[in-house]
């Protein structure tokens, strides 16, 4: 049965202005998030004091969960190198860090921890053992633009054969995969072009283009949107961020049949829920494959969470108060599109005949 | 990240030291959605009123502790600057600003990574100038501030 979760990373705006803490965050995913229970965090974001919490915060912790139900799904975690200034840490410093994190997602009740991308296979090996101890499984997120399956000309196109291969290798059933949604986003988000946009242009004009070129992506094929764009507006299209407009999905849904048994935790990525034309109180995710990527998992039998990670906020905090995103809406509206789709698979899967 | 809110509107003030105004602060949160290791802050780009100021005439206060250099910073590497606290930028500006109206031009510079990166060991040696990388904003924020 796939679960919905909440990365409390969604709600890091109200972490910033203080609008929200992580009681308050508990309190809205239990109650009115459609069934959602998991909860996942950015340790250094909802651990006070990181990485010495006082004692009482872990009391906290596991009593505010058992208050409302909740399942302590995954802890990120982050890994900086240079931590120390005066050198790059060595894998075995790292695999300290690594350590004392499972100690803390240990004592705070977390069933996977996931770790950076460029954490070293070299150190994920000498603290196996501590993680199966606490039964812990940790996982290495797929970040866009890495691919699941090696691409030519893709940076990180092998990282993912590279942990099967470690997986086969050791037997390990504490180390596997955390897909993120961002790499089936097959087209860009409107959210991104906008804030781009807003550097040379009014709000108004900057909302009104950034339309009517997500318009174009659903109406043109790639060469030709690229033309268009470059001729039109050249500052965006001719732009570092030109790649990233114009790159499609890194990974095709189906990729998830080759990795399915490494799949431990997904990240529910995604920009900006809006109304399906139609439907009123229904949404969509429009620059993301979730109606594919939910039947495939739902096909597959996944047994695990799938995460919010709502990150639409980042591009909209250059406007003042009045142009800040509701975090709190953006996920709510983000259930009701997973819950309706994930029953709708159960109901009538796309790949059962 | 955070653009027009990295820097509190209503918190610029002289900073006074043994009777004499000796600078100015003003109140800073992280340009991130996690906290970080003090360590890894390298420094800020500060612009009052056109004047860009060294990375010696600044200090930062956070954690109820006295101001500190960029040096002392460096060595915090199991200090916290948590997401949600806010710090202040003290910057050495003799006899300080005139009441009114000032504009700042900020960016901080971080280090916080997502694991080993090709630049590690050159960041070591050379960190980045503040206001040419580091961290998740990426171009210089403008702000109106008033000195009351």
């Amino acid at each position: 049965m796939i679960h919905r979760g909440v990365s409390l990373y969604s709600y890091q705006q109200n972490e910033f202005f203080h609008t929200m803490n992580w009681k308050d965050e508990f309190r809205e995913v239990a109650t009115n998030l459609h069934g959602a229970d998991g909860i996942e965090i950015i340790s250094e974001c909802t651990i006070p004091h990181y990485p010495f919490p006082p004692e009482s915060f872990i009391f906290d912790w596991r009593n505010e969960l058992a208050r409302w139900g909740l399942k302590a799904v995954t802890m990120d975690t982050y890994l900086d190198t240079l931590q120390f200034r005066d050198h790059v840490m060595s894998h075995a410093e790292t695999a300290e860090r690594l350590k004392y994190d499972l100690e803390l997602a240990h004592k705070m009740g977390f069933r996977n921890m996931r770790l950076c991308h460029n954490v070293p296979l070299q150190s994920v090996e000498m603290v196996l053992d501590l993680a199966e101890k606490y039964d812990i499984r940790m996982t290495n997120e797929i970040h866009a633009p890495s691919p699941i399956k090696p691409k030519r000309g893709v940076n990180w196109g092998e990282t993912v054969a590279r942990d099967v291969a470690f997986i086969q290798k050791t037997g390990t059933k504490h180390y596997g995969l955390q897909p993120d949604m961002g790499i089936f986003q097959h087209k860009p988000n409107r959210v991104m072009i906008a804030y781009s946009l807003r550097a040379t242009m009014s709000k108004e004009d900057a909302d009104k283009i950034s339309q009517e070129i997500i318009q174009r992506f659903d109406e043109m094929d790639r060469d030709s949107l690229k033309a268009w764009g470059e001729e039109n507006y050249p500052t965006l299209f001719k732009s570092r961020m030109a790649e990233m407009l114009l790159r499609g999905n890194s990974a095709d849904p189906l990729d998830l049949y080759d990795i399915f048994p490494y799949i431990y935790c997904i990240h529910g990525k995604f920009y900006e829920m809006t109304e399906i034309p139609g439907e009123p109180g229904h949404y969509e995710e429009k620059s993301m494959l979730y109606p594919e990527v939910i039947a495939i998992l739902s096909d597959l039998g996944y047994d695990g969470y799938i995460d919010s990670e709502y990150e639409g906020q980042r591009s909209q905090q250059d406007m003042g108060y009045e142009g800040l995103p509701n975090e709190v809406e953006e996920v709510r509206r983000h259930h009701e599109m997973m819950a309706r789709l994930i029953e709708n698979s159960t109901k009538n899967n796309l790949f059962k005949v | 990240m955070y653009d027009s809110f990295l820097v509190r509107k209503d918190s610029l003030q002289n900073v006074c030291k043994d009777g004499e105004v000796v600078g100015f602060k003003f109140a800073v949160q992280l340009a991130n959605y996690r906290g970080i290791y003090l360590s890894l802050v390298n420094g800020f780009y500060v612009n009052m009123d056109g004047v860009e100021y060294d990375q010696d005439d600044l200090t930062l206060e956070v954690n109820g502790q006295p101001p500190r250099t960029m040096a002392e910073l460096a060595k915090a590497v199991w200090e916290h600057w948590d997401l949600q606290d806010e710090a202040f930028v003290n910057v050495r500006k003799p006899g300080g600003l005139e009441k009114g109206a000032h504009k700042l031009g900020y960016l901080p510079s971080t280090m916080d990574a997502y694991g080993y990166q090709a630049h590690d060991e050159e960041w070591v040696k050379n960190p980045p100038k503040p206001g040419a990388g580091g961290g998740k904003t990426y171009r210089v924020c403008w702000f109106d501030l008033e000195l009351k």
